[in-house]
C-alpha cells in the first residue's frame, strides 16, 4: 500500500487537485457538478485521454511526437470520405486507423532506422498529414449520418457503461500493466533513461522505438474515429489543438521530455485536468480566449511542483 | 594444449578506421578458469579489440572464435551472446530504473513476458551480496539514479557476476570502486573463477591490482601482442611497462623535466586556503599539494564547495579574500579557480566542440571575452605544441584524441591562466602510465609557479609520491586527519580513509 502510494505520488495529487478544482467550480457556478456536465467532461476528454496515452509512450523514450493533432484531423476526413463514398462504418474505421499506422511508422521509421530528430520527424509529418487533411475534401467538412457509426462511442458493450469511457479504462488500465509489469514496457523506460546503456545491454531498442512510435499515431487514429462518431462530423481542423494538449496532459501526469519517466494513469488525469479547465472557464463565462493561458499556468504550476518534490528528496 | 580449449580465441584480428590502423593482426586467447590481464597504453587497440569481441565493432579480418566456434557462424554467435558479459569503463546503467531491475531486465529476451519483480529482488539481493551486504539490504528497490557512482559501479558489476556468462570482461571495474570494495570484488572474481571454470578478462592500469587478481596476461603494443599469454609471475612490473612501451615513463623522474621546455606557468602569488568547520583546522599555502583521500562522498562534497558548485553546511573556506567561497562555479572560475572534472566525458569535455574551442573554454571566461579573438588559433596552437599533443587540426573534435590526451588537454586549459587554484577530481583515471607522468609532471609545474593544487585521487601511491599535505575522510564522508610530508605513507592513508591499502 505504502508502495503503491509512493509511485504514484504524483498521481495523487493531481487527482486531488482536480476533485479540489471541481468541487470550487461547484461553488462558483451551481450546475457544475451536475451529471450531465460531467458526463460532458467524460465525452470531450475521451479523445484526448487515447491520444495522450500514445504520445506518453513515445515521451518516455525520450522522443516527441508533434504529428498526433494532424493525424487526427486526417483520421477524420479520411472516415468520413470512406462512409460517405459508400463503405460500411466498420471498414471505414479501419481505413481512419490505417492513417494512424502508416503516419505513425513514417515516423518510427525516419526516427528509428534513418536516425532523424523525433522533433524534425514528427514536425513534416504533422505538417503533412494537415494539408492531406484538407485536400481529400478541398477543405469542406464531411456529415456523416450513420446510426451504426454512432454507436462505436455512445453504444454500450458492457451495460450501463458508455463505449467511449469503456475505451479509455481500458486502454489506461492495459498500457499502465504493459508499462509497469511486462517486459517490453521496462524496455520503453530503459530507452528513455539510457539510450546508450539500453543498446549496449541488449534490449531491442530500434524494434521498441519503432513501435511507440506506431503505437502513438494509433491511439490519435481512434481517437479521432471515437470522436467523429460523437459528433458525426468530420472537419480538416479538428485536431489542430489536440497535439499540445496531449503533450500538455502527459507533462503534467509528470512525465519528463527528457524521458524515463511517466505513467498512463499520469497521462489520463492530466487530460481530465486540461478538460475541467476548458470546461470551467466555459462555464463561469471568461471569454475562451483564455482558455490557453490558463491551461498554460497549470501546466507551469504541475512542473514546478515536481521540480521542487524532487529537488526536496 | 588445443586450440579448441580456449573461451575466447582470436586470431590476426586487423581493424583500420580509415587511414589508421589500429590492430595489425592481434592475438587474444582467453582460457576457462582464469583471471587474464589485458594491458596495454591509451591508444594501442585494447578498447578496439574489446569493442570487437563483444560485437559492438565489426572486424576487418582475422578469426574470432567464442567456445571453439566462429562467432561467424550461428553457432558461434549463440554462444557468444549467451556467454558473455561486460563491465563497461563508461557505466551501462538505466537511472530510471530500480536496482533489481538494472541487474534482471538485460536476462529477458522476449517483451511480452511477464516482469517478475520478486524474482528480480532475489537476484538482485544475492548477487550484490557477493560485493556488499550491506548495500544488498537496502538498494534493490532504489533507483539508480539515485545512487553514487561507485554503488553504480557494483550494480553494473553484480549484473555481469549474476548474467551466468562464462566470460566476464571487465573494463577497469575498480575504478570508481574505494579499495575494501575493490578487495571484496577480487575475492569474489578468483572463488568464481575457482569454483565455475568461468574465465575473466581485467582491464586495469593500476600494476598492484593486476598483482592481486590476474593469472596470466596479454599486452597489446601498437595493435600487436607485445606478449601473449604469459603468467604474470614471470613479468616484473619493468618488463609490464617496457613491453607496453612506456619504458621512459619509469626512469624518468616525475618533477618537470620530462614535459617539453616550452611547458612553462607564469607566477602566481596564490593566497593561503584555508578550510574551517571539518573538526581541525586545514591550511595550506600558495602552491602546496593538498591531497584529498578516501571514498567519494567526503571529497566530493569538499570539491562541489570549493569550486562554488554547492555549499556544504558548516564549513567555511578561505581563499585569499574571498572568505565565504563562491556563489556559483562561473565566480569561481572568473577568480581563477580552476576545476578538472572527474568524468571526463560529462563535465568535463565539449564533445560537440572542436579543440580549440575545449582549450580555450577557460580562458574566454578568465578574461571576460566578448568576442573570439583571432589570437586565440595562435594560443592553442602554442598550447598543443608545449604538450606535444599531435592532433590533425585544433578543428578536430576532442573525441579524435585518445582518453589520455583529451586529460591532458582538459588540464592544460588551465595552464597559462595563472590560477590561484587548482581542484581535480581524479584526474589520472584511467590514463595509462606514460600519460599519468605527463599529467603528474604538469600539475607539478603548476604548483612550483604558485598554483594552490587541490587533488581528490582513489590511488594512495599517487597521494604518497605528489601530496605535501593530504586530507584523509572516512567512508562515512567526514574528514578524519591531516598529514603532513612525511606522515604520508600508504598505511598511514590506509588508516586515515578506513580502508585496506
Amino acid at each position: 500500500m505504502m508502495r503503491i502510494f509512493s509511485s504514484y505520488r504524483t498521481e495523487i495529487a493531481i487527482a486531488v487537485a482536480i476533485v479540489v478544482l471541481e468541487l470550487a467550480l461547484g461553488i462558483l457556478v451551481p450546475n457544475a457538478l451536475t451529471f450531465g456536465n460531467i458526463s460532458d467532461i467524460a465525452q470531450a476528454s475521451a479523445p484526448l485521454i487515447i491520444m495522450a496515452v500514445g504520445v506518453l509512450l513515445v515521451v518516455i523514450t525520450g522522443g516527441i511526437d508533434l504529428s498526433v493533432g494532424s493525424i487526427f484531423s486526417l483520421t477524420g476526413m479520411v472516415t468520413g470520405l470512406a462512409m460517405n463514398s459508400g463503405y460500411n462504418s466498420v471498414l471505414s474505421t479501419i481505413l481512419g486507423l490505417l492513417v494512424g499506422v502508416v503516419f505513425g511508422g513514417i515516423n518510427g521509421f525516419l526516427v528509428t532506422f534513418v536516425g532523424l530528430a523525433p522533433f524534425v520527424v514528427t514536425l513534416i509529418t504533422y505538417a503533412v498529414a494537415a494539408s492531406l487533411a484538407f485536400i481529400v475534401t478541398n477543405g469542406h467538412s464531411l456529415p456523416i449520418n450513420d446510426q451504426n457509426y454512432y454507436l462505436l462511442n455512445g453504444g454500450t458493450l458492457i451495460p450501463g457503461v458508455p463505449n467511449f469511457v469503456l475505451f479509455c479504462v481500458v486502454l489506461v488500465i492495459v498500457t499502465e500493466f504493459v508499462l509497469r509489469r511486462v517486459v517490453a514496457g521496462r524496455w520503453v523506460y530503459a530507452i528513455g533513461s539510457s539510450t546508450n546503456a539500453a543498446r549496449l545491454l541488449g534490449i531491442p531498442v530500434h524494434r521498441i522505438r519503432f513501435s511507440v512510435y506506431v503505437v502513438s499515431g494509433l491511439c490519435a487514429s481512434f481517437a479521432s474515429v471515437l470522436s467523429v462518431s460523437y459528433i458525426s462530423n468530420a472537419e480538416g481542423t479538428a485536431g489542430e489543438a489536440m497535439m499540445l494538449q496531449a503533450i500538455a496532459a502527459v507533462v503534467i501526469g509528470g512525465a519528463s521530455l527528457f524521458g524515463g519517466t511517466g505513467s498512463a494513469f499520469g497521462a489520463l488525469l492530466g487530460a481530465l485536468m486540461i478538460t475541467v479547465i476548458q470546461n470551467g472557464v466555459n462555464l463561469i463565462g471568461i471569454n475562451s480566449f483564455w482558455q490557453g493561458s490558463v491551461t498554460g499556468l497549470v501546466i507551469l504550476v504541475a512542473v514546478l511542483i515536481d521540480r521542487v518534490s524532487k529537488a526536496r528528496r | 594444449m588445443a586450440d579448441k580449449g580456449f573461451l575466447l580465441d582470436a586470431r590476426g584480428i586487423t581493424k583500420s578506421y580509415g587511414p589508421t590502423h589500429v590492430l595489425r593482426g592481434m592475438d587474444f586467447a582467453v582460457a576457462p578458469g582464469e583471471v587474464h590481464a589485458f594491458l596495454g597504453g591509451n591508444g594501442a587497440g585494447k578498447s578496439t579489440l574489446l569493442k570487437i569481441v563483444a560485437d559492438v565493432v565489426n572486424r576487418d579480418g582475422g578469426t574470432l572464435n567464442f567456445d571453439g566456434h566462429s562467432v561467424d557462424e550461428p553457432q558461434g554467435a549463440a554462444a557468444r551472446a549467451r556467454g558473455l558479459a561486460i563491465v563497461h569503463q563508461e557505466l551501462a546503467v538505466l537511472p530510471h530504473l530500480t536496482v533489481a531491475e538494472n541487474i534482471e531486465l538485460p536476462h529477458y529476451h522476449r517483451g511480452l513476458a511477464l516482469f517478475d519483480r520478486r524474482a528480480a529482488d532475489r537476484t538482485a539481493l544475492s548477487a550484490l551480496a557477493l560485493i556488499d551486504r550491506d548495500f544488498a539490504e537496502h538498494a534493490a528497490h532504489r533507483l539508480v539514479g539515485d545512487l553514487s557512482l561507485h554503488e553504480q559501479q557494483m550494480v553494473e558489476i553484480a549484473r555481469a557476476l549474476k548474467s551466468g556468462a562464462r566470460l566476464l570482461l571487465l573494463d577497469e571495474p575498480t575504478t570508481n570502486l574505494t579499495a575494501g570494495e575493490a578487495q571484496r570484488l577480487f575475492a569474489v572474481l578468483r572463488r568464481l573463477v575457482s569454483e565455475t571454470e568461468i574465465g575473466v578478462v581485467f582491464v586495469s592500469h593500476r600494476m598492484r591490482e593486476i598483482r592481486q587478481v590476474a593469472d596470466v596476461c596479454t599486452i597489446i603494443r601498437d595493435g600487436v601482442a607485445a606478449v601473449h599469454r604469459k603468467p604474470v609471475t614471470e613479468l616484473t612490473d619493468a618488463d609490464i611497462v617496457e613491453l607496453m612501451g612506456q619504458a621512459s615513463a619509469l626512469t624518468e623522474t616525475p618533477v618537470g623535466g620530462e614535459l617539453p621546455a616550452a611547458v612553462s606557468a607564469a607566477h602566481v602569488d596564490a593566497p593561503r586556503l584555508k578550510i574551517e568547520g571539518l573538526g581541525f583546522p586545514v591550511e595550506v599555502g600558495g602552491g602546496a599539494i593538498l591531497g584529498l583521500a578516501g571514498a567519494p562522498a567526503g571529497p566530493q562534497a569538499l570539491i562541489d564547495l570549493l569550486i562554488g558548485a554547492a555549499p556544504l553546511p558548516g564549513v567555511v573556506i578561505r581563499i585569499g579574500d574571498h572568505p565565504q567561497g563562491y556563489r556559483s562555479p562561473r565566480e569561481a572560475v572568473r577568480d581563477k579557480v580552476g576545476f578538472v572534472s572527474g568524468d571526463r566525458a560529462n563535465r568535463g569535455m565539449l564533445s560537440a566542440l572542436p579543440i580549440i574551442d575545449n582549450m580555450l573554454a577557460s580562458r574566454r571566461i578568465v578574461e571576460r571575452r566578448v568576442l573570439v579573438s583571432g589570437k586565440e588559433a595562435a594560443q592553442a596552437r602554442s598550447l598543443l605544441s608545449a604538450l606535444s599533443i599531435k592532433a590533425s587540426s585544433y578543428w578536430a573534435l576532442p573525441s579524435s584524441l585518445s582518453g589520455g590526451t583529451q586529460q591532458k588537454l582538459i588540464i592544460a586549459r588551465w595552464l597559462q591562466l595563472q590560477p590561484r587554484m587548482l581542484v581535480l577530481e581524479e584526474p589520472t583515471r584511467g590514463v595509462d602510465i606514460g600519460t599519468k607522468r605527463d599529467i603528474y609532471a604538469l600539475i607539478r609545474v603548476m604548483a612550483q609557479a604558485g598554483t594552490t593544487i587541490v587533488w581528490w585521487s582513489t590511488e594512495q601511491t599517487e597521494l604518497v609520491e605528489l601530496c605535501d599535505t593530504v586530507l584523509g575522510f572516512g567512508p562515512d564522508g567526514r574528514a578524519t586527519q591531516l598529514l603532513h610530508g612525511a606522515e604520508i605513507t600508504e598505511e598511514r592513508l590506509a588508516e586515515a580513509t578506513g580502508m585496506a591499502a
